[in-house]
């Protein structure tokens, strides 16, 4: 087997530009296709991590799109749609609530540098929620310039506690009461404001914008979730694990689309190998036929073509998947940039040997496919006729 | 060894048929060395592939080695069966040598027991050493003379281990002297026992082989 390898690998060496040309391009489909299973998987994985440290079970907006809702949720930013805070008493009243958090947002965006300041108007019931809340500081004593940073904040800002935080934008100075120890969640990149001092400070009088709501007993989801769903005051009201196939649904369904230009970049790829290794054959058209004529049946011709193309295919699929690898935080970054949702607690795109293994199986696959054509061709060579031509 | 009867072959040429080969018949023994002697365009090589199982007859039968070939012009054996009994029982070699370029003297020679499955670098030295080719086994074929290249080919030719050796003019595109050592060399393996038919349209190398068959438009004379 060796020996047919290295025969092969002569073959292909011949022409290396052409050789190392149809490589890349097997390398670069599969590179996609790698970076594109990795997402999938580690996307998800995020989302459900995230939805985890959210700490809630039930989620309740004023009405809106539902996909949006979801990201002001996970992310933070700025939503033109409010509920009043008479409706937190209410919801809190249902039987069967545990916690409940109401939440005032809002942000700063500087679109020149490409910076949002994400502010989160709290009370006591949000750490409640969230659970492994530790606050360096200390916690709002009641004053109405108190600022709690999240830790990444804290850092960007390289503010301490005791510092005073000048917000220009309101004209409003802060004072850093506390600072929030890493919770590896959207919580490090969020300013914390007492809710009231926030819906002063951003002229948002006794609004919310989202309650999160904790249930005593997560079986009875659904019935708390009709029985808020018949309040009125014009609320959307999701539990979690809707939230989640919701997201999940419509990160699917990109990724479908996703997955149908991958799988354009795979044929183009294998059109290309098939070419190549088609050309070969031509070239080679004579050398076949004189093989055959020294001992070499149509089996072994076949065998010879086909392994050429599978060196070319699965060389192709391992650079593809090292290419991947090397390449991962620059994929990622452009792919955060593009996609919302994307959580930062988890890599989107890292070493996993069952997805490295599909991809190189698959590049195998697709060398088997792609070297039929041209070996079977080679395999019917004449080789009388071969010697023949000039 | 062969027992060709009746063997005709025809060739299209645009609308017309062309008769290459007009019903030869011919009976080779074991250990004879037979030069296929005749003018360009006579059907030599066209009988040579028909002998050496690479090309079928329009007509006629085939008998080598007590393997029925082809029977009233109908192969008896399939593809796959054919290329075997092929390897294991006929050598090829041809004017232009056909060694490939990429490899090496030595990979050449054991090129076609890569096919045979037994890849034997040792058979294949000894192969060379027993053409006097020992002194180059890593040259590639742009680096050796007409002659060194031919004797390669015949290494390679006999690596199976073949009964019957085919030589379509092996010697045509050499000198006179490179020549006369590469048909020393035929008369040495036919004294050990090698089947050998050699097909040319030199004069010269007739005279030297004993049995001549002389072929003419497709068809043997005297
Ligand atoms: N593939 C082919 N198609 C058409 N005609 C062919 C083909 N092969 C050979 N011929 C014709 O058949 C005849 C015999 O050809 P062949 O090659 O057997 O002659 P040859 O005796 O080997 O000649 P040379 O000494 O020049 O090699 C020639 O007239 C040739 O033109
Ligand atoms: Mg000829």
């Amino acid at each position: 087997m060796g020996v047919w390898f290295g025969l092969a690998i002569k073959n292909l060496l011949r022409r290396p530009t052409r050789s190392i040309l149809t490589i890349l391009g097997v390398t670069i489909a599969i590179a996609v296709l790698y970076s594109l299973l990795q997402f999938q998987v580690n996307y998800e994985k995020g989302l459900k991590k995230e939805l985890g440290a959210l700490g809630a079970h039930v989620m309740v907006v004023p009405k809106g799109c539902p996909y949006e809702a979801a990201t002001i949720v996970l992310h933070g930013g700025k939503w033109p749609r409010y509920m009043d805070e008479a409706v937190l008493e209410k919801v809190k009243s249902v039987p069967g609530i545990a916690q409940t958090a109401g939440i005032i947002m809002d942000a700063i965006l500087d679109f020149e540098k490409n910076e949002n300041r994400i502010f989160m108007g709290i009370d006591e019931d949000y750490p409640k929620i969230r659970g492994n809340w530790h606050v360096q500081g200390s916690w709002f004593t009641g004053a109405k310039d108190e600022i709690i940073l999240g830790e990444n904040v804290a850092k960007l800002e390289g503010l301490k506690v005791g510092d005073t935080y000048y917000l220009k934008e309101k004209d409003c100075s802060f004072k850093v009461i506390g600072i929030l120890a890493a919770t590896h969640s959207q919580d490090d990149g969020f300013y914390f404001l007492h809710r009231k001092t926030l819906q002063k400070v951003f002229d948002l009088p006794e609004k919310l914008v989202v309650i999160l709501v904790k249930l005593a007993d997560i079986e009875q989801a659904d019935k708390v979730v009709a029985k808020i769903r018949t309040m009125d005051g014009n609320l959307n009201v999701f539990p979690l694990s809707e939230l989640l196939s919701t997201v999940g649904n419509l990160v699917q369904s990109t990724n479908i689309f996703v997955l149908a230009i991958v799988f354009i970049a795979i044929a183009i790829s294998a059109v290309g190998v098939l070419n190549t290794i088609l050309m070969a054959v031509y070239e080679r058209t004579k050398e076949i036929g004189m093989m055959k004529a020294v001992g070499a049946s149509r089996s072994d011709i076949f065998k010879l073509i086909w392994l050429e193309t599978l060196v070319v295919c699965t060389t192709g699929g391992l650079f593809g998947v090292g290419l991947a690898l090397a390449f991962a935080k620059v994929i990622e970054s452009f792919v955060r940039s593009a996609l919302p949702y994307a959580s930062r607690s988890e890599a989107l795109i890292g070493l996993s040997l069952s997805d490295s293994l599909a991809c190189v199986l698959f590049s195998v696959v697709l060398g088997l496919i792609a070297g039929w054509y041209p070996a079977c061709h080679a395999a019917s060579v004449k080789p009388m006729e071969a010697i023949r031509t000039e | 060894m062969i027992t060709a009867t009746g063997i005709t072959k025809n060739y299209q040429r645009g609308a017309e048929s062309f008769a290459a080969l007009k019903g030869v018949s011919l009976n080779i023994n074991e250990g004879d060395f037979i030069c296929l002697l005749g003018p360009s365009g006579a059907g030599k090589t066209t009988l040579l592939n028909i002998l050496g199982c690479m090309d079928a007859p329009a007509d006629g039968d085939l008998v080598i080695a007590g393997q029925k070939v082809v029977t009233s012009g109908r192969r008896q054996l399939t593809d796959a069966k054919l290329d075997r009994f092929r390897r294991k029982h006929i050598g090829f070699i041809f004017t232009d040598f056909f060694l490939i370029p990429s490899l090496t003297a030595l990979e050449n020679v054991e090129m076609p027991l890569l096919w045979s499955g037994k890849p034997n670098r040792e058979r294949a030295k000894e192969l060379l050493a027993s053409v006097n080719m020992d002194h180059r086994l890593n040259h590639r074929p742009t680096e050796l003379s007409g002659g060194e290249m031919q004797r390669v080919a015949i290494a390679r030719a006999l690596v199976n281990n073949p009964r019957i050796l085919l030589a379509d003019e092996p010697t045509g595109n050499l000198d006179t002297k490179t020549r006369d050592t590469i048909l020393d060399l035929f008369d040495h393996l036919n004294q050990q026992g090698l089947t050998i038919v050699l097909a040319t349209h030199d004069h010269e190398i007739a005279e030297r082989v004993t049995q001549v068959v002389r072929l003419n438009e497709g068809r043997l004379e005297g």
